[in-house]
């Protein structure tokens, strides 16, 4: 009872402590709260986090910023993926930082600006569950969502949100919209199953529910931790690409902790939380002297698709209603 | 020189009942006022809420909407009906272990056992195959789990009601008729505002359910106003909009409630009869043991799985992944509750009582409870979120905040059945030699009504222990609710862990049920 009590007016009085910094993250709960958490021990300042949801992920704690723009209670975003925090960027809602931490990191996934800097990166893959699926009939491009073969037996997650909305924009902006929207038509049509998440996709595919479904690569790296009968293909390795997304870390205009929040982007952006994310997580690395565990592969190694992080996010923006209508909400 | 004190002691009853409502009408009126005023004055394009509602889509899924919770209602009186009647007027051996059992999922959040009869029914479930998957991923999956999920709200209310009909009102029955016709005609008349008030509830909670469909894919009406607050273009205005509809059902509830259930309800739940009148089932008493059995096992199964599930692996990961997550449950829900209360003694009094300003109050609550969820949600961000409230919006009291607009209903209809039953000669008399109201309310109401008051506090903390979409929008940083941590967890946390965590969750609300099951019983049985 007296833990109780001391709870309530710790919570209650003690409001805000000197040495804090609030986060707000969409990279999944189970990997960023250790590492916020070992910051924490090492620093003395104290996180307080909002994690998203899996349903909303990416976006909810996102609309979160945007709501409490007008009195900014974060310091710094997390995002999962580097578009998103385009749409805090173009409402006015990030301050410039350049981390000293951040300068081995490629050009092409920080902005020059200071804006916004990526590290530990995911890729968009298929996930297939290898008791449905015979190795002949591996499929290797996402093109085989809409295969008849497959009909009714594939799952993606919402495009509303989460990375899934990314990699919508992503095939707006390299297909063209019609050749797109028929592609989203076309998967409707085969009876691919559009679910609450991606790890709601793992998990479909992990259970043999769906031959197999478009998923993350974290994901699929817990499919695996699982024991679960998946195999993991990285799609159009001989056209289109595969669809690479840095986590990325922003600072928030006006947040009430600047200071500390400088200090966690510094701390994030290390080589060692790199490789933290890549051994707990299947994160790639982005530096290229961060050693990658078994089964991780290197961004180098793939065939990216080729996109422009910050035009993604007006195509994001734009498709929006054709997305609703398309998921008929 | 006494004046004003002799003007305050005049309106002291007045002055209370005020304070009370400018509390609610700050918790629960505010944040309406703040949407839509924020509707008014959007500066978004004048069409866009017009344009949002204009949607063949959007009255489409409300169609829906409406048609699943209709079905859950129906249902769950179908079933839960005859399940009170077994568990509250028959011989049934068993029967209130399997009342127990049964009543057991209500008091926790309805995806938790979304994701228990996932692992009985899913594709590799301990019963699963393709085709119980394929069932259990539909609109009529959701039906059923909503249903085993809120039929314990009609059995209970059901149950309750008829363990207080005046015996002597179905003996007089019993001269002229069989005791199945006592029971249909007589006894469901009797109830018939319990019954109201259950299917008010039921329908209420299922109509703005989100967790479970859409863990389940089924689209509805409440996932179409969260796609617009966690979507990438954030339309709040859009949800707004699409909240109006909403805000006229909640009123249509509103509405029926008072027409049909108001104050008929203390009389019929509230009154306890010193005789009961038990239908003896004779060579039907095993089919009555069986249905208790067998709604006993539809209560537990999905426990049981993710007890299962969670493994010791599961538990003994539980000190990692739980944080701090279940003080802070338990330190909001206990303020909340207490909150609650205090503002449940005076309304709920009043409203015994019939004392006029009551009744706004308590329509107030009502309109508060039955309304989406995510709505209140989005108000309590839009009212809160600024720098002069920035110290209420960043702790925990924004929690309580909510939960207190959102369950209030439940404290003050509690204390006011309790304080029905009592006769107003006993508060008239001490007001009559000048005994203040509020030494009226501590001396007499809160004495003489103590078990009331006591089950009002822990049905108020068991509502807040299981809330998930209240606070999931504006919890502050760090300070998550346990049922938050469940959920962010679900999708991608170790599922032995998150089995282990949702167990934990039922082993706290089942602690605090039967502590306060073993305190009331020494209550009872102890020293006079």
């Amino acid at each position: 009872m007296k833990t109780l009590l001391l709870t309530i007016a710790l919570s209650l009085g003690c409001n805000r402590q000197a040495r804090e910094v609030v986060v707000y993250t969409s990279v999944d709960q189970p990997f960023s709260e250790p590492i916020l958490r070992d910051f924490e021990r090492r620093s003395g300042i104290h996180v307080r986090a909002v994690y998203d949801t899996e349903e909303t992920k990416s976006t909810g704690v996102l609309n979160r910023l945007i709501a409490e723009a007008n009195q900014p209670q974060a310091d710094v975003f997390w995002s999962g993926d580097p578009v998103r925090p385009f749409l805090l960027v173009k409402r006015g809602l990030v301050e410039r930082y350049r981390s000293p931490n951040a300068a081995a990191i490629p050009s092409q996934f920080k902005a020059a600006d200071g804006t916004w800097t990526g590290f530990a990166a995911r890729a968009r893959i298929l996930l297939v569950n290898k008791k449905r699926v015979a190795p002949s009939e591996m499929p290797r491009s996402i093109r085989d969502l809409e295969s008849p073969r497959w009909k009714g037996q594939t799952a993606l997650a919402n495009p509303l949100y989460g990375t899934t909305t990314m990699h919508v924009a992503a095939l707006f902006a390299d297909l063209g919209a019609p050749a797109a929207s028929g592609f989203l038509g076309n998967l409707k049509a085969n009876g691919a199953r559009i679910v609450g998440s991606n790890g709601e996709v793992k998990r479909l595919v992990a259970a043999g529910e769906v031959a197999f479904g478009l998923t993350d690569t974290d994901d699929a790296h817990e499919a695996l931790e699982e024991k679960a009968p998946v195999e993991v293909v990285y799609p159009d390795q001989d056209g289109l690409g595969t669809l690479i997304m840095p986590t990325t870390v922003v600072l928030l205009r006006g947040g009430p902790h600047a200071d500390a929040g400088r200090k966690l982007i510094d701390d994030l952006l290390t080589p060692e939380v790199e490789k933290r994310m890549a051994e707990a997580a299947a994160h790639m690395p982005l530096r290229a002297d961060v050693a990658t565990p078994a089964g991780v592969r290197r961004v180098s190694e793939l065939r990216a698709m080729k996109v422009d992080y910050a035009e993604l996010g007006a195509v994001m923006e734009r498709i929006q209603p054709l997305l609703r209508e398309w998921t008929g909400l | 020189m006494d004046r004003p004190l002799t003007v305050f002691r005049r309106h002291e009853e007045q002055l209370y009942l005020g304070a009370a409502g400018l509390v609610i009408a700050v918790a629960a009126l505010l944040p309406l006022l703040v949407l839509c005023g924020q509707l008014v004055s959007s500066t978004a394009p004048a069409s866009g809420p017009a344009a949002t509602l204009a949607s063949a889509r959007i009255w489409l899924l409300l169609a829906r909407s409406l048609g699943v919770a209709a079905a859950v209602t129906a249902l769950a009186l179908g079933v839960g009906v005859p399940l009170g009647f077994i568990f509250a007027r028959t011989d049934a051996p068993g029967r209130w272990v399997a009342f127990a059992l049964h009543a057991f999922p209500m008091f926790l959040p309805p995806f938790l056992l979304a994701l228990g009869w996932f692992h009985w029914f899913g594709r590799q479930g301990l019963l699963g195959s393709e085709t119980s998957s394929r069932a259990l991923f539909s609109a009529g999956g959701l039906i059923a789990i909503l249903v085993a999920t809120f039929t314990p709200i009609v059995t209970s209310l059901a149950a309750l009601a008829l363990s207080a009909i005046d015996p002597a009102l179905e003996e007089a029955a019993r001269v002229v008729a069989r005791p199945w016709r006592v029971a249909t005609h007589i006894s469901l008349g009797a109830i018939r505002p319990a019954l109201a008030l259950a299917a008010l509830i039921v329908f209420a909670l299922s109509l703005s359910e989100l967790g479970v469909p859409t863990f389940l894919r089924v689209d509805l009406y409440p996932s179409a106003v969260f796609a617009r607050l966690g979507g990438v273009d954030y339309a709040p205005g859009e949800a707004v909009a699409l909240v109006l509809p909403l805000l006229g059902l909640a009123l249509i509830l509103l509405v029926a409630e008072r027409r049909f259930v108001g104050a008929r309800s203390f009389a019929v739940l509230g009154a306890r009869a010193a005789e009961r009148f038990t239908i003896p089932l004779g060579r039907w008493r095993v089919v009555g043991a069986l249905a208790g059995l067998l709604a006993a096992v539809v209560g537990l199964a999905p426990l049981g799985a993710l007890i299962g599930r969670a493994g010791l692996g599961g538990f003994s990961s539980v000190p990692a992944w739980m944080g701090g997550s279940l003080w802070n449950s338990l330190a909001e829900a206990s303020l909340a509750a207490s909150i609650m209360t205090a503002l449940g003694i005076v309304v709920g009094r009043a409203l015994a009582r019939r004392r006029r300003a009551a009744a706004p109050l308590d329509a107030l609550a009502m309109l508060a409870f039955v309304m989406p969820a995510s709505v209140l949600g989005v108000g309590i961000l839009a009212t809160w979120n600024r720098s002069a409230t920035a110290a209420i919006y960043g702790s925990l009291a924004i929690v309580v905040i909510g939960w207190t607009a959102r369950y209030l209903i439940v404290s003050t209809r509690t204390i006011a059945i309790a304080v029905a039953q009592s006769p107003l000669h006993l508060e008239e008399a001490a007001a009559a030699v000048g005994s203040p109201f509020g030494r009226r309310l501590r001396r007499i109401v809160m004495p003489l009504h103590r078990r009331g008051i006591a089950a009002a506090w822990l049905l108020a903390f068991v509502f807040c222990l299981r809330d998930l979409e209240t606070v999931v929008l504006f919890y502050p940083a760090g300070r998550e609710p346990l049922t938050v941590r469940i959920f962010t967890l679900e999708a991608n946390g170790p599922p032995a862990a998150v089995a282990a965590l949702a167990a934990l969750q039922i082993a706290v609300v089942a602690g605090v049920v039967a502590g306060a099951g073993v305190a009331q019983l020494a209550a009872r049985t102890g020293p006079r």
